[in-house]
């Protein structure tokens, strides 16, 4: 074998090198030219596409291409229908609809405790933080003087759900430790 | 043939004398308030672009004249076979040779890709209006005849203290090796400009079961249209049973049309159909004006694409996918700018 070859093989040797060398035959697969005999035109590899028309919630329309064999595609939820994209449509508003009074049969029956809890109205009316913090502790006293414990059956279920998880392998938690930890500082 | 172009298909399949027999015996049925109506309609429809859809739907008589297998056995010759037509050459031996292939924009090359097809919706929104809004919106006025302020030299040079650093080429920031982009402002040269859209999926449970990478290769090309390149794993990590060289990914990188029809799609379909979303977090981006985001496999199966073929996935190997958007855009507020104008909205916090 011969590690060190001369880069370009075709060059003669200096003479220097030709005294004191033993010849070795040139081994064509140590040659490093480069060699450019042809490139291979692909052909692309594409998948067959549809002209697909699409139909969003408002009734517009436009085509598209798309793998889909679909040749019309129908859309119930979209950009058109979405608080997200459209902020001024009050119709998309979650706003309760009861006009056969079923939900407040419901109520009168059964209480308020499957409502949604909402503190939702109150943030967004008050921009600085001042107004805020006296939103939320005016929604807190109210809480405390209306709201029935027992009444809301998720603070019921999450209840007892806390009651269940107390630490039953001995030690700590990180979290219960933090606020060990912060008790001791003080 | 340009004058056989007006008349329905079946006419156009029949021989010359027997398409005009036919156009003469099914004009002497129409009665002539509805040949009016429909002349009228004709008209109105031809402002329209050209389109299929206005096409009327075969009669069951006309589909039954429609018969090319017919035609072929009644012909008395037969058509000159592919040896006569022209093939153009498999191999590129360089631009000096005399045997040249085609250019790409030739039909009968063989990398020639037929299109555009259709304008796309979201670009011709960009072309007719966000591009002049961007423009509108970051235009800063500058006094005639401010004087114009160099830009500070950010390359630190040598201080000279030895004499080898004459001639020294200047040297990089501190602390990273890569000198990040400078914001440039938007005018109407440089507004900035969806580039490119790259979809990559990771996929770590293909390196046990090889129907994951196969599934997600599927789904992939079902999403962008294109064949998916298969990646590999770059690193060993002992603990994830991964070597490095293993296939365990798929990714494909969308331009032009394809890129704003598949965002068209995300903005309009995928993204008002997850549950409880809120927008994509302002904090993405890489500084240089691109941004990314991702799908869990609970938002890969919304979009229309899989949803119109869903029973064909195993339903739990169907991954998620990260969508990485490259823009012209050369800081990221101007990208996010951009998106927002093109529909994406953003929340949270805002890095740079």
């Amino acid at each position: 074998m011969a590690p060190n070859l001369p880069a370009c093989p075709l060059l003669p040797p200096s003479p220097s090198l030709l005294r004191h060398s033993i010849p070795t035959p040139i081994k064509l697969q140590f040659l490093k030219q480069q060699t450019r005999n042809a490139t291979y035109v692909l052909r692309h590899r594409r998948p067959y596409q549809f002209t697909q028309l699409v139909q969003l919630s408002d009734g517009s329309t436009y085509t598209c291409r798309t793998t889909s064999p679909l040749s019309l595609y129908k859309s119930a939820k979209d950009s058109r229908n979405h608080t997200l994209w459209q902020p001024s449509d009050k119709s998309l508003r979650n706003i309760e609809v009861d006009e056969a009074g079923k939900l407040a049969a419901f109520r009168e029956r059964f209480g308020r405790g499957w409502d949604m809890s909402d503190n939702t109205t109150t943030t967004e009316e008050s921009t600085t933080p001042e107004m805020k913090a006296e939103a939320k502790a005016v929604v807190e006293e109210k809480k405390e003087e209306e709201i029935d414990p027992f009444d809301s059956l998720v603070d019921l279920i999450s209840g007892y759900a806390t009651a269940d998880n107390k630490n039953t392998k001995g030690g700590l938690s990180a979290k219960d430790q933090a606020k060990k930890d912060k008790a001791k500082k003080k | 043939m340009a004058s056989l172009r007006g008349l329905s298909r079946p006419a156009r399949g029949l021989p010359l004398s027997q398409a005009s027999l036919q156009t003469f015996s099914t004009s002497s049925r129409r009665c002539a308030a509805s040949q009016a109506a429909a002349a009228v309609a004709v008209e109105e429809l031809a402002e329209l672009e050209d389109s299929a859809l206005h096409t009327p739907q075969l009669s069951p008589e006309e589909k039954e004249e429609f018969r090319p297998w017919k035609r072929q056995v009644d012909r008395e010759f037969s058509l000159p076979s592919g040896r006569y037509t022209y093939h153009p050459p498999k191999f590129s031996r360089g631009p000096l040779h005399p045997i040249q292939s085609p250019p790409s924009s030739d039909p009968t090359a063989r990398d020639f890709v037929p299109g555009p097809f259709n304008l796309p919706r979201l670009r011709h929104t960009y072309l007719s209006t966000c591009a002049s809004d961007i423009m509108t919106l970051a235009y800063q006025h500058v006094p005639p005849g401010t004087e114009k302020k160099e830009a500070p030299q950010r390359l630190r040079g040598w201080d000279g203290s030895s004499p080898y650093h004459k001639n020294r080429p200047l040297r990089g920031p501190r602390g990273s090796a890569v000198l990040a982009i400078r914001e440039k402002d938007i005018n109407f040269t440089n507004i900035p400009e969806l580039k490119e859209i790259t979809v990559a999926s990771f996929v770590p449970k293909a390196l046990g079961d090889k129907d994951y990478l196969l599934v997600c290769r599927n789904v992939m090309l079902a999403l962008t249209g294109t064949l998916p390149e298969i990646t590999q794993t770059k690193a060993d990590v002992a603990q994830w049973h991964m070597r490095a060289g293993q296939p365990a990914g798929v990714k494909t990188t969308l331009i032009g049309n394809a890129a704003y029809e598949f965002l068209d799609r995300m903005v309009n379909i995928v993204f008002p159909r997850i549950k409880d979303w809120r927008g994509i977090e302002a904090t993405t981006g890489d500084s240089a004006g691109n941004l990314a985001w991702g799908f869990g496999p609970e938002e890969v199966k919304l979009f229309p694409e899989v949803e119109a073929n869903y029973q064909m996935y195993a339903p739990r190997m169907i991954p998620g996918c990260r969508v990485f958007v490259k823009t012209t855009a050369t800081s990221d507020r101007q990208a996010r700018l951009l998106m927002q104008t093109l529909g994406v909205p953003f929340y949270g916090e805002v890095r740079n």
